[in-house]
């Protein structure tokens, strides 16, 4: 081999960085096959949700949610109005489910927010007897199928479970039915309209089978970025005369503050689309439904476009899901790895001007030169 | 203000340590890695604990061990200085300023002006509105250091100060933090594990092993006077002679078990061309290495095969006019005696 290829190559090396390196027969095939796989298995099944679910029209769309009631001066027949009825109440069933799962995720979300900060903290700041095993626990869920998780419920507070006893007699008001009674005949003017028997089939059980469910994702999107992050800011900051509170706030709250959001997002995601853990608990009540419980039920029933509507609200999440997670995700990444890299450029390289001025002044001082 | 720490770490990693500073002191805490320097260090700031019922820290004859850590006024610099990522160099050194609580808090433009007058201290006058991340390895480090001052520490306990920069900013910086301890006068403990580091910087140093303090002196005392043979290994390069007690080398001899131990510094190693009173030995010169200021003579001795360094001077090693393989006779300068008591 003589020497100008070589050259050739080196030359070629310094554009090569910013062009693709030439493929080899390999590497265009993997390509190929990632490409042909996310199509046929993400892309296409994306795009057929949204296709049956406008395969309607839009108005049809629209009706999966809401129909408007029948004004009352146009006649109509008997098989109408026995479809239009049909319609509402299907209408209003999807709207309920849209509900309770919006309800679900505000109580499960800041729950695991709490919790997950507690377990991260406990395991990475305190060293203690079975924290691997609490690390172990944390995951359970991770490997447990929902199905399983939903039984344990069933199996703890259901009739002839555990506290099965206790729970199937214990009676509690329905938040959401928080009414104004006045205060004729009353000394507290609020009360609740509807009560709950037990807690298995109510939403109660679901949002236990939810917390259950998605309680790794903030834990786990905090353990490793606050293993790396050590202790040693908030002994500075106690060592200052800092409070417990004010150095939570301050110096660990300020640096964990992407991760959290980033396991809060992924624990929304997830509480929204929960299916067989809540789905066992749920008892197929239609005032149970969530929105994947709801769009099962609609294909069961055979209503297509409808089901495929309701989960156009479910992809489109997943996909603001999807943007958000990549945003913050680049965000923690820029105020993780961004400072190692230019602390080792700037110690190594060139020290600063500011540095350079300072070793002058102290060798001026010392009488020669630096 | 006086000192008295004492502590049993759960393995040993401190052994009934005492140590009494002066006030307005710059006191080094010199060891290997493992012997207990930063337990101490952690001990005297109230990061950690000593073991209950083991002794107590006091400061000006104030028992502090049962204070905790924001409340015991030190200063706590980290080797890789913990600044708050989030926050300006000016809010990091407000930081203990503003952590205050309400009613001893100054007022905004007091914070201000302190912040100031410490960044002036700590020549970064125009980087008060930059981040931790903007900063080289020696600005972060004086920028800690600011940030400890800020809340006028009693002691300024610095952990490995200079252990993560590279070596001409560490020995710049070295200078630097001991004009500022001139100016400021602040009782301060550093550690380190670089000899030369504590040598320059403190006015004491304790020199640490395997949780106990093996000497507490001057630097000019621990250098030239050591205590032990410990103290003398770790302040630099050593030859090691098994001798009898009138002081001249001779080969090892196995039976006796106390045998002296004669340390002799490389630089102590004279190197004649003539022996003049037959009380010098004859050895041969094996390797030469160049090392600026200095050269490296390695011999070996004629007797045993011992192997000897020696260190001139540029200057020495040109009138000698030595080469390899050159025969030539040795005698030490300055040689210290230990009876050894445990193995090497």
């Amino acid at each position: 081999m003589t020497g100008a290829p070589i050259v050739k190559a080196q030359m070629a090396d310094v554009p090569a960085v910013r062009r693709p390196a030439k493929r080899s027969f390999v590497g265009r095939l993997l390509v190929a096959l990632t490409v042909l796989f996310l199509t046929g298995f993400v892309v296409l099944p994306v795009v057929n949700v949204f296709s049956q679910a406008l395969s309607n029209g839009i108005g049809a769309y629209v009706d999966t949610f809401y129909v408007p009631a029948p004004n009352p001066e146009a006649k109509l027949t008997l098989p109408e109005r026995q479809k239009l009825s049909a319609e509402r109440g299907s209408a209003e069933l999807t709207w309920s489910s849209i509900r309770l799962s919006c309800v679900i995720a505000a109580i499960v979300v800041p729950l695991n927010i709490v919790f997950g900060l507690a377990a991260a903290w406990a395991i990475t700041k305190f060293r203690f007897k079975g924290r691997v095993l609490l690390v172990t626990l944390i995951d359970l869920p991770f490997s447990i199928s929902p199905v399983i998780a939903g039984l344990i419920f069933v199996l703890l507070f259901g009739r002839g479970g555990i506290f099965g006893a206790w729970a199937t007699n214990l009676e509690w008001p329905d938040p959401t039915s928080l009414t104004w009674q006045g205060f004729a005949g009353h000394w507290w003017p609020l009360a609740f309209a509807r009560t709950y028997d037990g807690i298995i089939f109510t939403p109660l059980a679901m949002v236990l089978a939810t917390i259950f469910v998605t309680f790794p994702f903030v834990a786990r999107s905090l353990i490793p970025l606050m293993d790396v992050q050590g202790s040693e800011e908030e002994l500075a900051a106690l060592s200052l005369g800092a409070g417990g509170w004010r150095t939570f706030r301050t110096v660990t709250l300020a640096n964990i503050k992407w991760g959290l959001l980033y396991g809060a997002i992924l624990c929304t995601a997830r509480a929204f689309g929960e299916f067989g853990a809540v789905s066992v608990v749920s008892g197929h009540i239609d005032i149970n439904d969530t929105m994947p419980l709801r769009i099962e039920k609609l294909w069961n029933d055979y209503d297509m476009q409808a089901a495929f509507s309701v989960a156009t609200l479910l992809a489109g999440l997943a996909i603001v899901t999807l943007i958000i997670k990549s945003v913050v995700e680049w965000k923690t990444n820029r105020t993780q790895v961004a400072e190692p890299l230019e602390m080792e450029v700037k110690s190594d390289e060139h020290r600063s001007a500011e540095d350079q001025q300072i070793l002058r002044l102290l060798a001026g001082a010392q009488g020669r030169e630096p | 203000m006086r000192r008295i720490s004492k502590s049993y770490g759960s393995s040993q990693a401190l052994k009934d340590v005492s140590l009494k500073v002066n006030s307005g002191e710059l006191v080094a805490l010199l060891g290997p890695s493992g012997s207990g320097k930063t337990t101490l260090l952690r001990i005297i700031a109230g990061i950690e604990d000593a073991d209950p019922g083991s002794g107590e820290v006091l400061f000006d004859d104030v028992d502090v061990s049962s204070t905790n850590v924001g409340k015991r006024r030190i200063g706590f610099v980290f080797q890789h200085y913990a600044l708050f990522k989030q926050m300006s160099v000016f809010e990091n050194i407000a930081f203990g300023l503003r952590s205050k609580p309400w009613r001893e808090r100054p007022s905004k433009a007091v914070i201000r002006a302190k912040v100031e007058e410490l960044l002036a201290l700590v020549q970064l006058q125009n980087f008060a509105r930059r981040y931790p991340n903007q900063l080289s390895g020696g600005q972060r480090q004086r920028v800690a250091l600011a940030r400890a001052l800020a809340v006028e520490p009693q002691v300024l306990l610095l952990d490995e100060p200079f252990g993560a920069l590279d070596a001409t900013v560490r020995r710049e910086l070295r200078r630097w933090l001991r004009k500022l301890h001139d100016t400021i006068k602040v009782t301060t403990i550093f550690v380190t594990h670089d000899q030369e580091e504590a040598l320059e910087v403190a006015d004491r140093i304790a020199v640490m092993n395997a949780g106990k303090i093996e000497q507490f002196a001057s630097p000019e005392e621990v250098y030239e006077r050591p205590a032990n043979p410990f103290v003398f290994r770790f302040l630099g390069n050593y030859n090691l002679f098994h001798a009898r007690h009138d002081g001249a080398p001779h080969p090892h001899d196995e039976t006796e078990t106390a045998a002296p131990v004669t340390f002799v510094r490389p630089h102590d190693v004279e190197i004649l061309r003539e022996n003049p009173d037959g009380s010098a030995i004859a050895a041969k010169v094996t390797h030469i290495g160049f090392a600026g200021a200095a050269v490296n003579i390695e011999l070996v001795r004629h007797d045993d095969q011992q192997s000897i360094d020696a260190e001139l001077t540029n200057q020495a090693y040109r009138d000698l006019g030595l080469k390899q393989d050159d025969e030539v006779f040795i005698r030490l300068r300055n040689s210290h005696s230990f009876y050894e008591d445990y193995a090497i």
